[in-house]
């Protein structure tokens, strides 16, 4: 009797492990579902309350930011990527990357000051260094001798420094050709633009007064490191998911 | 005695002639390093192991579109001009070669990542490729569908092939030496269907068709996705939701990492450090994503159909017009609940049909089973970790397939399609 006992409570125990493995049928199927815990009742509104929640982002101006985004849409389509494509097609790769390189290295300036405004000094130690090794070793920026150093490229601006002290985002905004925003980032964008003019670093600011191709390659070369494709999401729903992933993208740089 | 070897050599060379084999892939010799089949889903293959491929500025490609439903034009409403004509991208070569069609999965755009993947890696080749959205997106649905009710498999594979026949009629001058399909996820049940019709249609004479991780029954995928929104997750309570979790997890994250760095193997790291995801909270979100392809459907459906279960008859939409009450109203729906409202009245309304077996049965492989048992043209490639399918589901392929299966044993759904070994053999099959 006692034997017995012990042989089915073996058997049970070896059943149990089997089971947490996950069994494989016949076929070879893994069924990989049947390990997972289930609510009991299948009828949790988990999904539904937390997507609910996500659409809660403070957009008094949706009407407005909705024509916004539309005129963006044809604008870029029937604009802005034909004229990509075309630098594209007419620059060789090796230029292309250099004039990326040296546009980011005139952005590595807001990226000193508001590292430094937000008293992260390992950052602004980072963005030195970059900014130098790139000026004098990158011959102007326009190669990255920095990132293959180990010194990557971060960027802070100052709407992350007014995030930083606590600003709240404001209203959503969606910004003619420059896309998804809001009140606080907007401010912070007139604010980075006015410090590079007053810094005017490597006099590209007074270049760019007296010739408004150097702002327009800059704007080209924007566009092009540019991943994003209205359309690409192809959902009815392309707003609001935009403003969803702005809204929590910019949370996750302020926190970091 | 020998003469009895001998018979038993010959039965056992019968029985192993009869059923011919699947290709069973073991575990150790394949190497794919994912044996978590939902982390598999998530991140793919780890960057090192993926095949090279032709840089983006290497592709001599272009974005088209073709004018398939002109009525379109004026029943869409303001917002949804961008999706009137149906658009695709073509990628061709110098000269003569042959063109393979993708048929992206579910809810998918053409440029979707796993679509693009494919074109470069059928592109370094040396194959035209066409990149086609799934008759389940947005794009199709508005552009391409008839019924604008997708699901029934036979007509969205009608829908294809007429997409797939004004795409080629829009490049007469392309040099095409002969014509290859593929599809993943429901793109490759899609692809069986729309390659049974081709043997009456012939516009095409596909050469080889290549079905990548299909659903077996449609219902089975469907349920299961659905379910996996229902997992348990732990750290869940009233003032956290789950993106405020997943988020949160990323935050406490990048912190500790010291700063913001997204890319393809940030994910790898991400499930070696302590903020990793448990196994339900990677189904939950797996579950997440094709529920809102359930809502993209839902609300597309009923509005292209003016069936006033979402937005009501009469509604005017301009450009400015807030559409968010009516996601909120459609992501309660999930792939049951479309089916239920607006697939299965359709489908009774339209042909005179029966029960919601009746449906699922000829919207499933198994509609094509004779087809399939008889086509050698037709291949299958599916992992035995695959989250889309039932007990069963696999008994059904190695019978109907034989020895044109090729079963991986890891890569949840789709994740290793990117792995060179899977790339090495999908190419090795298009090449023959």
């Amino acid at each position: 009797m006692v034997k017995h006992s012990t042989l089915i409570l073996a058997l049970l125990l070896a059943s149990g492990q089997t089971l947490a493995e996950g069994q494989v049928d016949a076929d070879g199927f893994t069924n990989p579902l049947q390990n997972l815990q289930f609510n009991p009742g299948l009828d949790q509104q988990e999904f539904e309350r937390a997507s609910s929640d996500a659409l809660q982002v403070y957009d008094p101006l949706e009407s407005w930011n909705r024509r916004v985004y539309h005129f963006n849409y044809r604008f870029d389509q029937w604009v802005f990527l034909p004229v990509v494509d075309g630098y594209r097609y007419v620059t060789p790769n090796l230029v292309q990357t250099g004039v990326h390189n040296f546009f980011n290295n005139l952005g590595e300036i807001p990226t000193l000051v508001n590292s430094v405004l937000q008293l992260k000094g390992k950052r602004a130690m980072n963005s030195t260094a970059r900014l130098l090794f790139n000026t004098i070793l990158g011959v102007g920026g326009v190669w990255d001798p920095a990132t293959k150093m180990g010194l990557p490229r971060l960027s802070e601006d100052f709407g992350q420094t007014l995030g930083y002290y606590g600003v709240p985002a404001g209203p959503y905004l969606m910004l003619p050709l420059l896309g998804p925003s809001n009140l606080r980032d907007t401010g912070g964008l007139v604010a980075d633009y006015s410090l590079e003019n007053a810094v005017n670093y490597l006099d590209v600011a007074d270049a760019s007064r007296s010739n408004p191709g150097i702002t327009v390659l800059r704007v080209v070369d924007t566009r092009a490191n540019t991943g994003f494709r209205y359309g690409q999401l192809n959902t009815p729903f392309e707003y609001e998911k935009l403003r969803f992933f702005y809204h929590e993208s910019r949370k996750l740089k302020i926190a970091d | 005695m020998p003469s009895l070897a001998r018979l038993a050599a010959l039965l056992g060379g019968l029985v192993f002639c009869a059923s011919a084999m699947a290709a069973d892939v073991d575990a150790e010799s394949y190497g794919y390093p994912l044996a978590n089949p939902f982390e598999a889903t998530i991140a793919t293959t780890p960057p090192e192991l993926r095949p090279t491929l032709p840089a983006d500025g290497d592709i001599r490609q272009r974005d088209y579109s073709v004018r398939l439903r002109p009525d379109r034009e004026f029943e869409l409403l303001d917002n949804f001009w961008p999706v009137t004509k149906l658009r695709y991208r073509l990628a061709q070569q110098n000269g003569r070669a042959p063109l393979i069609f993708i048929i992206s999965g579910t809810g998918a755009h053409y440029a979707s990542g796993t679509t693009e993947y494919l074109k470069k890696l059928f592109y370094g080749a040396g194959f035209h490729v066409v990149q086609l959205s799934s008759p389940t997106s947005y794009d199709f649905m508005a552009a391409a569908s008839r019924s604008a009710t997708p699901g029934y498999s036979p007509d969205d594979a009608d829908d294809l092939y007429r997409a797939m026949q004004a795409v080629r009629a829009q490049h007469p001058k392309l040099e095409v030496s002969e014509f290859l399909l593929t599809g993943y996820s429901l793109g490759a049940l899609h692809a069986a269907f729309v390659s049974q019709l081709d043997e009456t249609r012939r516009a095409f004479d596909f050469k080889r068709v290549l079905l990548l991780n299909p659903p077996v029954n449609l219902y089975t995928s469907v349920s299961n996705l659905d379910k996996l929104v229902q997992t348990k997750v732990q750290g869940i309570d009233n003032s956290t939701n789950f993106y405020d979790l997943v988020l949160g997890k990323l935050t406490r994250y990048f912190n500790d990492k010291g700063y913001l760095d997204i890319n393809e193997a940030m994910l790898y790291d991400f499930q070696q450090s302590k903020e990793k995801l448990s196994d339900e909270q990677m189904a939950m979100l797996i579950g997440t994503s094709f529920r809102f392809s359930s809502a993209d459907i839902v609300f597309t459906s009923d509005l292209l159909n003016r069936r006033g279960l979402i937005t009501p008859r009469d509604y005017r939409i301009t450009e400015s017009t807030s559409l968010t009450p009516f996601f909120q109203m459609a992501l309660r729906c999930d792939f049951d609940c479309y089916i239920a409202e607006q697939l299965m009245p359709m489908w009774r309304a339209r042909y005179d049909g029966g029960s919601l077996n009746q449906l699922i049965d000829k919207s499933s492989l198994y509609a094509l089973e004779d087809y399939l048992k008889g086509s050698d043209k037709v291949s299958v490639m599916h992992n035995a970790d695959d989250l889309i399918l039932g007990p069963g589901d696999i008994g059904f392929l190695r019978r109907t397939f034989g020895d044109r299966l090729t079963l991986y044993p890891r890569g949840g759904h789709c994740g290793n399609l990117n792995y060179r070994v899977n790339s090495d053999a999908m190419l090795e099959f298009f090449r023959g």
